[in-house]
């Protein structure tokens, strides 16, 4: 395996010009394969590497997912609701608490984008649009949109997503000359949120369904408000421009829920005191 | 007798006007039970493509009717309503193609709250500061998250996640 990665990295190589540093580059990845990631000796405030390997410090995947977020802010601003805001971070935070990741600077918002989407950036970031805030019905759908979202963060799923792509961008990418550390971690993670409009692996969306399910279970709500949005998602047109990039990144929210009923099956029959809360979920004009 | 066919057509009307009923689709093969309990006795079936109307749900229930059946089947067994489409252009008041942003000439149409967020857009989109500084203000605090929790009388569980289907 490690071999077949030097060979990738050595036919990037060859398409460039500056080999020499290439081999610099090379003898620096070789030695995070090797040494434990934690203690990789940089100069504070550097811009965070992406090892192709192994554990990311937990302090550059905040940095990472606080690049992710602030792109994506770029592109679609948060809802000028100050109340709406703190709202779901509250929500969002108490999810959190019930994961393996409490500790995390957890920051949620809803964006003001008519598009049905929610974003999970490294680090904790949540980002969630407007156009889907307004199908849920109460605080439990919320939850359940927020803990499939805690899901993918608890799990690292883009963060190994963006790891898979360094192993096949480090060879272009590192080859770079020095340039500012901002534009830098941008090289690291593609231009603008461009990870955010990739897809993760039908397995991943599945295991955040699983994950999140339980986590609002956890927290207290009614198990059923992500499922619940799925079968409110699920009933909107594939052709719809709101739903487009929802569509292209996930399976059919059909497949989700079929996948979710196998999983939970009979499990939750025996929870009965689940709150959906309708009356607290705070209202947002359209 | 003419008199009380139109007053229950008019009670059904209203039913569909209010929302109060939905048609769904069984998602798979399910029985029907006479209560939302997974040991209720079985009442009927519903075949895998089958309309089902919706009644009502009760947490992971939805009670409904199958031709002249009534019962209980799972909720995830169901897929809500009919295909409909949601076009964010008609919600923003008629602007064509505002999820890309832009109106068909190719201009760039001012779209305050109707913003789409596709692929391009993420792709180049800008890193705004300013912003991630705000959302960042809205954060709040493990106690301040548990003391909102213990006012909704939320209360925290054990739980194990579940393992993927076929384990």
């Amino acid at each position: 395996m490690r071999h077949a990665i030097f060979c990738l990295l050595v036919v990037l190589a060859s398409t460039d010009a500056q080999a020499q540093d290439f081999e610099k580059t090379l003898r620096g990845l070789r030695d995070q394969f090797t040494a434990p990631a934690q203690e990789s000796p940089r100069a504070e405030g550097a811009a965070p590497s992406i090892p192709p390997f192994g554990e990311v410090p937990e302090a550059d995947e905040i940095k990472i997912g606080q690049r992710i977020a602030g792109n994506v802010l770029g592109a679609a601003p948060l809802v000028g609701d100050p109340a709406l805001q703190r709202y779901v971070n509250r929500v969002g935070r108490w999810l959190a608490s019930q994961s393996e990741r409490p500790g995390l600077p957890w920051t949620f918002g809803v964006i003001d984008s008519n598009d049905v989407n929610a974003f999970a950036a490294p680090g904790g970031y949540i980002l969630v649009t407007k156009g889907l805030y307004v199908l849920l019905r109460d605080e439990s759908e919320l939850a359940g949109v927020l803990a499939h979202e805690v899901a993918h963060v608890v799990r690292k799923h883009h963060l190994k997503l963006l790891q898979q792509t360094q192993l096949i961008g480090a060879g272009t990418e590192l080859l770079k000359q020095r340039v500012g550390k901002d534009q830098r971690v941008q090289g690291l993670i593609g231009s603008g949120a461009e990870i955010m409009a990739r897809g993760l692996d039908k397995a991943a969306e599945f295991e955040a369904d699983r994950m999140g399910v339980v986590l609002a279970t956890r927290a207290g709500y009614d198990s059923f408000g992500l499922p619940a949005v799925l079968q409110e998602i699920g009933h909107l047109s594939a052709d719809s421009g709101a739903v487009a990039l929802l569509f292209k990144t996930h399976p059919h929210p059909d497949e989700r829920l079929a996948r979710l009923g196998e999983a939970m099956g009979s499990r939750f029959d025996g929870i009965k005191d689940g709150k959906s809360l309708p009356e607290r979920l705070h209202k947002t004009s359209r | 007798m003419t008199r009380i066919r139109v007053s229950v057509m008019a009670l059904g009307l209203l039913a569909l006007a209010a929302g109060a009923r939905e048609s769904g689709v069984a998602l798979k093969d399910d029985v029907l039970r006479a209560e939302p309990f997974g040991d209720a006795k079985t009442v009927g079936t519903v075949a895998k493509g089958a309309q089902v109307t919706i009644v009502k749900r009760v947490s992971g229930w939805y009670q409904v009717t199958v031709g002249k059946t009534g019962g209980w089947v799972r909720l995830l067994s169901i897929r809500r309503g009919q295909a409909t489409k949601i076009d964010p252009a008609k919600e923003a008041g008629g602007v064509a193609a505002l999820s890309s942003g832009r109106g068909g000439t190719g201009q760039i149409v001012s779209t305050t709250g109707v913003r789409g967020l596709g692929e391009e857009e993420l792709k180049t989109a800008e890193f705004d500061e300013a912003a991630l500084k705000k959302a960042q203000s809205f954060a709040v605090s493990q106690a301040d998250a548990q003391a909102f929790a213990a006012k909704g009388k939320l209360k925290a569980r054990k739980l194990d996640y579940l393992p993927p289907p076929g384990d």
